[in-house]
């Protein structure tokens, strides 16, 4: 952040096509100028500290379906890519099936800022701190995605590049984040680490699941996701894949722990330090399959 | 009516009086300074501000940003050669040769439009020459560290400001009482110790703003969110060569000052760009960036403590070297360091004092008055000392101070007496309120309780020639109009001066009002509203003006009904004699006096009251060794205590419940004053747990709200209690000190101390991050 | 740069308001309708102080567009009264010392106030969370707290 942050933003066109594919159309056509938004939480910051100058914003909130908040019994849960979060935090179907995915929301900022923030946007923003993106992947997420070439779907787990980078394409709408129905009988737990208390950007957070698999050795899958603590939201497959194998208990738990801890490359930056990191993400890692295990036992 | 009757009715003084100001500020009709309207003739300022912690600047090419369309006026520092500053002149206003910290102002630019404004920024090229920055302040005092003002010696100081030429030391305060090389030896415990604090800021949730106009006779207008309107229209107008009387300002309220809007910092840059503009007005409004690169900073300290006990306790000797992060500029941070070193001290009565204090420049922001001016900094070092040395000696903490704290006519570290004091009362109603010797039990088997207390001293730092002055004028309806020249910060000067008022003249408090906006033109002078002085002064300029009133009013009505005039009084709006039981409202004679009889003329007028108030009796300090009759008009003193729990697997800190007493002599509104004490503690738990200004270099790295936490709604203690004690100060109104300041400064060690207790780790300096706490009890083997 | 016509109600009144696609909804208010109740503290979506009212939901008015209002109805800390008297939450606020130096004010007024409207007996926890995102440096938040809990019991 420099010293010159302008006082308002910088000039631009905001356009709002009427449809899904004009708006693909000119993205696509303007691909260096024009930027999709949402709730314009990270865009409009990161346009007044002048890391982003595009010529055009496009507003895509109001799109075809992109509004609804949907729940099928037999196919999950599909939340517009306009739908803020307070409406997640609020929607019965998400309070039923998706209680992970209300708590992540939850953990997010102030309740002004979730009236305007949405999933969608947080997985578009592709922070490694984003508190929403961890749920999504241990819940299985996919994109729904409408390009120049029409409408397809692009699983969350492969579509993280680095920070602040994601396989979309130029003409990509990203119009809604779908969740399958959840394993039968799972818990889940969203753990954030900030310096205050509530609305702090994530230190480090732990995203955690667990649900019963008689296929199992433990006969309990675990799904774990870390935030703030490696370029991407990160996924500790080989803590993963030890809980698998053990049966659960407080020494496997703390193992599991362990390695998430390993999996990590978290840096030194103004929020905290690599080595901090590191044990909150053991400490938090341990504090949330515990508490997930007393509940699945 | 009977006299008896009359005492009935209540005085506000004391009364917890809904505040004068509340209703505009909930239904958004309060003016500030931004929501002036000025209309299509105002003009927008922005600043090229330097990138550099220390340079000198080559060359400065504004052709093409003149040359932009809409750009009005770019000025640089060429155009103004006047030094600047409150004790010590030491800076420009706008830089000349030199930049001395990133965000010291090069260049101003007005334009039709802040974006025209800011693009024209971009066009100013500016060539430097990079020099070695001094970014410590024990580095910056030493003899190989480069020179930041070479010029020292030919700056106009103050008499009480003592700089050393050739140096980076812009003061150097000493105490040198006693004997203390003799006392080390008496002594049965000693505790040496370095502490660091780092630069915090003020934020203000109101952004610096200002507004100037210059006529075309040279006159100037200020508008802005000041604490300070006399002394801006005094430091101003001596820089830019302009009569005080052909400066005016206006200030409406203020969004929050803890300091950062006394003295004089931006504000300076618009009257400067607008003597450019034709006439026009022109806005600077920092942005929240700017305010976090170039707004006043808190000090940064470098202490080093040392301490001693005999075997009872009693502290017989201290050294302590302060070596203050002074920034850029210390026109105003010299008083801190001198601040400092006369409270050296701490509350406690100590025999044996040797204190150097040292005003050192870095090339980091510019330090000004905060909140505590000094006190804070010195005493998150200073009471961790004190609980150190208590534990040495194996005496309770709180026994400890009980023994040493002062009392009324205790010897004070320069040499008088202290003044009628309640400290040891709030020692033993904070002590009690937590619990202290009681440990509960904490609420999860992952987390240490501990509980930790802290004490504290200030006086009011400023000039010894501050002065107050006021005015009191009645309506024809009976209302008062009271004139201040202190500012509404949201403290409730305006209430408290109604109070007075009202209780000094003998009207309702509600038939009372401020003379508001503040305005150097008509409202009457005020040093400024800093130091938590103004109950205390402005509050006896008051009275005086009050009943300075009371006396023109009284005087004509016992002409008129032939009584001596003692036998009259003012109750409630009504003039009544206790003798006659004659009664007339003020209003019968506020404006038009009353008739003589028989047609034969009248007598009295127009009602104005007038007052002032400054102290006499500060007497100047010896230059060597800090004694002298008397340093200071008075202290407040005070103590908090805390209880808190740290989560092991986290290194959270949660407080659980804090408890504050402050001594204030008399709580004209005690709801105010409670209020003060937790809002003073809230932000000392928030500069004790999350502040720190990051440097690198120079370069602040975390300039935002993001990076830069303050408390919110979520980390305040459930339990917060605060308690009055009131032990009268002799010269204030009905007894009365300052608490604006006070209830931050204990805070910081009373949570060190609390930690402690908890999990015996201490550190450095604050903040108390959870990452500090971890690592600390990971290095101590408290965690794994 | 286009302009746009925007057709917003603000508190209740019809208003055409021409701005600029970079305008906020905090200056649109603040300058093209000369609405000053609402404050600009950071411009970056922390310290809450334009908080406002959006279709009913509080919103950080320097994080929306003024362009995205159309057809939207605002409430402003402006419009929080009545005709004749003062909302609930604005006499606890008075009553109880929430209010120092009243630049958090109305921001914290609108959060509140939604608050209330959706929990209307809201817990010490859920207030606090409520009102996290908007910074008080005076008060300490503990009298605002206060506030709204006696504005609860009051209404």
């Amino acid at each position: 952040m420099t010293i010159d942050a302008h006082p308002a933003l910088p000039e631009f066109e905001y356009v709002q096509p009427p449809t899904l594919s004009e708006a693909s159309g000119f993205l696509a056509s303007h691909s260096a100028e024009a930027r999709p938004f949402l709730g314009g939480t990270d865009v409009l910051v990161r346009m007044r500290d002048g890391f982003l100058t595009p010529k055009f914003l496009v507003d895509v909130k109001k799109l075809d379906g992109t509004s609804s908040l949907r729940f099928d019994p037999q196919a999950g849960l599909t939340v517009g890519a306009g739908v803020n979060m307070n409406r997640v935090i609020a929607a019965p179907e998400v309070r039923a099936h998706y209680p992970l995915l209300a708590e992540a929301c939850q953990s997010v900022a102030s309740y002004q800022l979730r009236n305007r923030a949405t999933i969608v946007g947080n997985i578009c923003n592709a922070s490694p701190a984003g508190d929403t993106i961890g749920a999504c992947l241990v819940l299985n997420g996919v994109l729904h995605i409408h390009g120049v070439d029409g409408s397809r779907e692009e699983p969350l787990a492969t579509f993280f590049l680095g920070p602040g980078r994601t396989t979309l394409r130029a003409g990509d709408v990203v119009t809604a984040i779908h969740l399958p129905l959840p394993p039968k009988g799972c818990a889940g737990r969203y753990l954030k680490l900030g310096r205050n208390k509530l609305s702090d950007l994530s230190i480090v957070a732990v995203t955690a699941l667990g649900y019963p698999d008689p296929d199992l050795i433990s006969r309990y899958r675990f799904r774990l996701a870390l935030a703030s603590v490696a370029p991407v939201p990160l996924i500790p497959a080989q803590a993963e894949a030890y809980l698998a194998n053990q049966s659960i208990t407080p020494d496997s738990i703390h193992e599991a722990a362990h390695l998430a801890a390993e999996a990590c490359t978290p840096i030194d930056d103004v929020r905290g330090g690599a080595r901090y990191r590191k044990a909150m993400v053991r400490n938090l890692s341990a504090k949330a399959l515990n508490e997930i295990w007393e509940r699945l036992r | 009516m009977a006299r008896t009757a009359a005492q009935d009715v209540p005085s506000p003084i004391g009364e917890s009086k809904p505040r004068k100001d509340a209703r505009e500020k909930v239904t958004g009709a309060a003016i500030f300074a931004d929501d002036l309207q000025f209309g299509n003739a105002l003009l927008h300022a922005r600043i090229k501000r330097s990138s550099h912690p220390h340079a000198l600047i080559r060359r400065i090419d504004a052709a093409k940003a003149r040359a932009l369309p809409g750009v009005k006026a770019v000025v640089t520092g060429e155009d103004f050669p006047g030094y600047i500053g409150l004790y010590l002149q030491d800076r420009f206003i706008f830089c000349r040769e030199r930049v001395r910290y990133v965000g010291d102002p090069v260049a101003g630019v007005a334009a039709i439009s802040e974006e025209i404004a800011q693009k024209a920024l971009d066009l100013i090229e500016v060539e430097y020459e990079i020099l070695e920055p001094v970014l410590d302040p024990e580095f910056g005092a030493s003899p190989s560290a480069p020179l930041i003002h070479p010029d020292l010696g030919k700056y106009v100081v103050a008499n009480f400001i003592l700089p050393e030429p050739g140096t980076n030391i812009s003061n150097h305060f000493k105490i040198r009482k006693g004997d203390v090389d003799g006392a080390w030896q008496k002594c049965t415990a000693i505790i040496e110790r370095k502490y660091q604090i780092p630069h915090i800021q003020h934020v203000p949730i109101e952004p610096h703003v200002a507004i100037a106009q210059v006529d075309e006779s040279g006159k100037v207008t200020l508008w802005g969110s000041s604490q300070s309107p006399f002394a801006q229209r005094n430091l101003i107008a001596q820089s830019m060569g302009i009569s005080q009387s052909d400066m005016r300002v206006i200030a409406p309220y203020v969004g929050g000052g803890f300091g950062s809007k006394a003295g004089v910092s931006m504000e300076s840059l618009v009257v400067a760009i607008a003597t450019k503009t034709k006439g026009h007005p022109v806005k600077l409004l920092l942005t929240r960036e700017e305010e976090f690169f170039t707004a006043f900073v808190r000090q940064a300290l470098v202490a080093y403590f040392k301490m001693g006990c005999d075997e009872s306790g009693r502290l017989l000797a201290m050294e302590h070297r302060f070596y203050w992060g002074g920034g850029a500029y210390t026109e105003y941070g010299v008083n801190v360091t001198r601040a400092s070193g006369y409270s050296s001290s701490g509350p406690y009565e100590v025999p044996n004092v040797k204190t150097d204090s040292y005003c050192v420049y870095t090339n980091h922001p510019v330090g000004g008055p905060m909140r505590g001016f000094g006190m804070p900094e010195m005493h998150a070092g200073l009471e961790q000392c004190i609980d150190e040395l208590a534990r040495k000696i194996g005496m309770d903490p709180v026994a400890f101070r009980r023994l040493n704290c002062l009392k009324t006519g205790s010897t004070l570290v320069t040499g008088s007496k202290m003044h009628p004091t309640g400290l040891p009362e709030c020692v033993e109603r904070v002590a009690e309120a937590i619990g202290w010797g009681r440990k509960a039990p904490p609420s999860g088997p992952n987390k240490r309780r501990g509980k930790g207390i802290a004490l504290m001293w200030k006086a009011p730092a400023m000039p010894p020639n501050a002065g107050s002055s006021a005015w009191v004028e009645l309506a024809e309806d009976g209302t008062v109009t009271v004139g201040v020249g202190g500012q509404e910060l949201g403290q409730g000067i305006f209430t408290v001066a109604a109070q007075m008022a009202a209780a000094a003249l003998g009207v309702p408090y509600e038939s009372v009002r401020i003379a508001t906006p503040v305005d150097t033109r008509y409202s009457p002078y005020e040093w400024q509203t800093v130091a938590s002085r103004l109950t205390w002064s402005y509050g006896n300029a008051v009275m005086r003006a009050a009943k300075d009133a009371r006396r023109q009013i009284l005087e004509t009505v016992a002409e008129d009904w032939g009584e001596p005039i003692e036998d009259l009084d003012i109750v409630n709006g009504v003039v009544v004699s206790y003798k006659t039981e004659r009664e007339t409202p003020l209003k019968n004679l506020a404006i038009y006096g009353l008739p003589k009889p028989g047609d034969q003329g009248w007598r009295g007028g127009p009602v104005i009251g007038r007052g002032n108030f400054m102290p006499t009796y500060v007497t100047g300090l010896d230059l060597e060794t800090g004694q002298g009759e008397r340093a200071v008009v008075h202290y407040t003193t005070g103590a908090q205590a805390v209880e808190l729990e740290v989560d092991l697997d986290t290194g959270r800190i949660e407080i659980v419940k804090g408890v504050s007493a402050f001594d204030v002599g008399k709580a004209i509104n005690p709801e105010m004053v409670k209020a003060q004490m937790e809002g003073g503690f809230v932000q000392g738990m928030s500069s004790a747990l999350f502040e720190i200004m990051q440097m690198k270099d120079g370069v602040l790295q975390n300039p935002s709200f993001v990076d830069y936490r303050i408390a919110t709604s979520s980390d305040v203690p459930k339990d917060l209690q605060a308690y009055i004690v009131e032990v009268p100060q002799d010269d204030g109104p009905w007894g009365a000190r300052g608490i604006g300041e006070h209830s931050m400064v204990p805070t910081i060690p009373a949570i060190a101390n609390a930690i402690y207790d908890a999990v015996g780790v201490r550190f450095e300096g604050p903040p108390f991050t959870a990452e500090r706490v971890f690592l600390a009890m990971l290095e101590a083997g408290i965690v794994k | 740069m286009a302009f746009h016509k925007v057709n917003v109600t603000i508190n209740g009144e019809r208003e055409q308001v021409l701005v600029p696609s970079n305008m906020t909804l905090m200056r649109m208010l603040r300058e093209s309708v000369a609405l000053t109740g609402t404050k600009n503290g950071c411009s970056a979506g922390e310290c809450g102080a334009c908080t406002v009212l959006l279709n009913g939901e509080p919103v950080n008015s320097c994080m929306v567009l003024a362009v995205e209002c159309e057809g939207a109805e605002i409430t402003t800390v402006e419009g929080l009264a009545g005709e004749n008297q003062l909302h609930p939450i604005q006499e606890a606020l008075i009553r109880e010392g929430g209010v120092q130096c009243g630049f958090c004010t109305p921001g914290i007024l609108i959060s509140a106030h939604a608050l209330l409207q959706r929990s209307p007996n809201p817990s010490d926890d859920e207030i606090r969370e409520a009102l996290v995102g908007n910074l008080c440096r005076c008060t300490g938040y503990v009298r605002i707290i206060e506030s709204v809990k006696e504005a609860a019991r009051r209404r």
